[in-house]
């Protein structure tokens, strides 16, 4: 009889706590966007009910604030150049390093790898002196390049071993006996077969990209090169207090990466996935 | 002679196609990090740029007797190990259970996981209005409704820590419950079914079978979630800035403030070198039992 009901409900019942769970997960995220809707007063006193005006005025003020359009695109710009960076150098260096595995490019691929262990950070103020001595303090290319630097690491590991594992090298040397340059090889024949690992390289350094916040806090001053985290990070003091006015600012500063998660979510979870369990 | 020349040329041009990266890593990540080894030797400040003079162990006496290195040490250690030890089992868990047939496992993959894609400075500024003690903190809010007294999550030096934990997790426990699934997902049904007709039931199926083949990602999730843990910045910089007192200090918060609050170049430098040093010893010891580990269930 026991046995029989639980057979019955169980499954059904154990799906109802997980929903309850996913929502409880869900209350913060919630409460941001509702938040930015309402009055002070209407969200002191019910701060979890839809609001019942729809209160775009906290929206405009924050747009312009934050001179939205302006670090939007900076940090789209930040963005596009260190994953493009990030893909096509760390695809060109695994395409060699496993093509032609004598010694030295063994070290160098350990050599790569070790920073994965290292924690870069350690490095700051140095890192800060170089920046500065190669004038590119306060200029997005001081992030940009950062990034391609620590961000290779991960990427070149991920594109090694699907060119070990899913490139065949029979397609190349057909090419070289065509007369094909390495140059052309790689970017006509081998770097197309690469699609579902770029994806993955994509997602990945996509989130840690847009998500920096230290690079930019370290290198980028003035209120025209800063990034849409470091607005954030300028108006909290000053706002602190009138909440109502910071909640829209917290939300466009997640609702880029909201929004592309949401057009992109299955294939994000499915690269977050293959990206940690290859790399 | 040709072919070797052609054979030379080529060769040469698979290492130019190494060059890029290589220029940026070495600029970038390796240089700063070697220097900081010079620089932790002398007396670099923001008061003195030039004519170092080397003053030996120096700096790496003066962080063990300041405070802030001392805590900094101990609050980035359980940190890293709360991390590890909740973020793994957490996400082992929902992985488990939304491994399961459901009808809305799609969409609750996709809600759990939701919270990784956020900056965690933003997720640390929300947050602070959710466990604040004022009008808007809404745990507070539930807190006072069913009768207890308000806790200071982020003002009582005890807790402050565990408040911060516990936001991390919320956020990076979906990151974990992903890589899950996709191991959960390679297993091998006929495992099971060898499993059930040798008489196992759920628990036991859960111990032989899955949780030793679970060793690759069970692998990466703890041992990301430790060097995660140590180097643990942004969230605390919006939660607390290492506050109250110097309760919610990390090693990374407290090298920050060292080095561009205070101007302390070197010793902040050396602060990187225990950090690094304290990074290879806790991941070796990690590497080494999870190895361990996966020898016993063999």
């Amino acid at each position: 009889m026991n046995t029989k009901w639980l057979r019955k409900w169980g499954n059904p019942l154990f799906e109802l706590c997980m929903i309850i769970a996913a929502l409880i997960t869900f209350i913060p995220i919630y409460y941001l966007i509702v938040t930015t809707f309402k009055t002070p007063d209407q969200a002191t006193l019910f701060p979890l009910s839809l609001p019942t005006t729809f209160n775009f005025g906290n929206y405009a003020e924050a747009w312009s604030t934050m001179q939205y359009p302006r670090v939007f695109m900076n940090t789209l710009i930040v963005t596009v150049l260190s994953v493009l960076g990030i893909v096509l150098f760390s695809s060109m260096a695994a395409y060699a390093l496993a093509r032609r595995n004598h010694a030295f490019n063994r070290f160098l691929f350990y050599f790569f790898l070790a920073g994965m262990m290292v924690p870069f950070q350690m490095g700051l103020v140095n890192l800060y002196k170089l920046i500065n001595a190669l004038g590119l303090m306060d200029h997005l290319a001081a992030v940009t390049v950062v990034n391609i630097g620590t961000g290779s690491i991960i990427a070149i590991f991920l594109f090694h071993s699907f060119f070990l594992s899913s490139v065949p090298i029979e397609l190349e040397e057909a090419a070289f006996i065509d007369g094909c340059s390495v140059f052309k090889t790689f970017w006509l024949i081998a770097f197309p077969l690469l699609k579902p690992v770029i994806a993955t390289v994509v997602i990945l350094s996509t989130l840690n990209v847009w998500n920096d916040f230290m690079n930019p806090l370290l290198f980028l001053q003035s209120r025209e090169n800063n990034v849409i985290l470091l607005e954030v990070f300028r108006n909290v003091g000053q706002f602190s207090v009138d909440w109502t006015s910071l909640f829209p600012m917290l939300l466009m500063g997640v609702a880029p990466l909201m929004i592309f998660y949401l057009a992109m979510q299955k294939y994000i979870i499915k690269g977050v996935a293959a990206g940690a369990l290859k790399g | 002679m040709n072919t070797k020349m052609r054979l030379l040329k080529r060769e040469l041009d698979y290492q130019i196609l190494i060059l890029p990266v290589l220029i940026f890593y070495l600029l970038f990540c390796v240089y700063p990090f070697f220097s900081t080894f010079y620089y932790s030797f002398t007396d670099y400040s923001n008061m003195k740029l030039d004519n170092l003079k080397f003053v030996g162990f120096d700096n790496f006496k003066g962080i063990f007797d300041s405070d802030l290195l001392t805590i900094s040490i101990k609050n980035s250690i359980i940190y890293a190990i709360l991390m590890t030890v909740f973020q793994t089992s957490l996400g082992l868990i929902l992985a488990v259970f939304l491994d399961r047939k459901l009808k809305t496992k799609n969409i609750l993959r996709s809600m759990f996981f939701l919270p990784a894609v956020f900056s965690p400075l933003i997720i640390g500024y929300l947050w602070s209005y959710i466990m604040s003690t004022s009008d808007f903190g809404l745990i507070n809010r539930a807190v006072t409704a069913l009768g207890f007294a308000k806790i200071n999550f982020l003002g009582n030096p005890d807790l402050a820590l565990y408040s911060v934990v516990g936001t991390q997790l919320w956020q990076w426990t979906g990151w974990a419950m992903v890589i899950f699934l996709a191991n959960l997902q390679s297993i091998p049904k006929d495992l099971y079914e060898a499993a059930e007709i040798d008489g196992a039931n759920s628990w036991g199926k859960f111990w032989r079978v899955t949780l030793p083949l679970m060793q690759p990602s069970v692998n990466v999730v703890s041992v990301t979630a430790i060097i995660g843990g140590l180097k643990v910045f942004d969230i605390i910089f919006a939660l607390t800035e290492g506050g109250p007192g110097n309760s919610t200090q990390t090693i990374m918060t407290a090298y920050i403030k060292t080095v561009f609050t205070e101007g302390f170049y070197a010793k902040g430098a050396a602060f990187g070198v225990v950090f690094f040093i304290a990074v290879m010893i806790i991941t070796m010891v990690m590497m080494s039992f999870l190895k361990k580990w996966g020898e016993q269930t063999r």
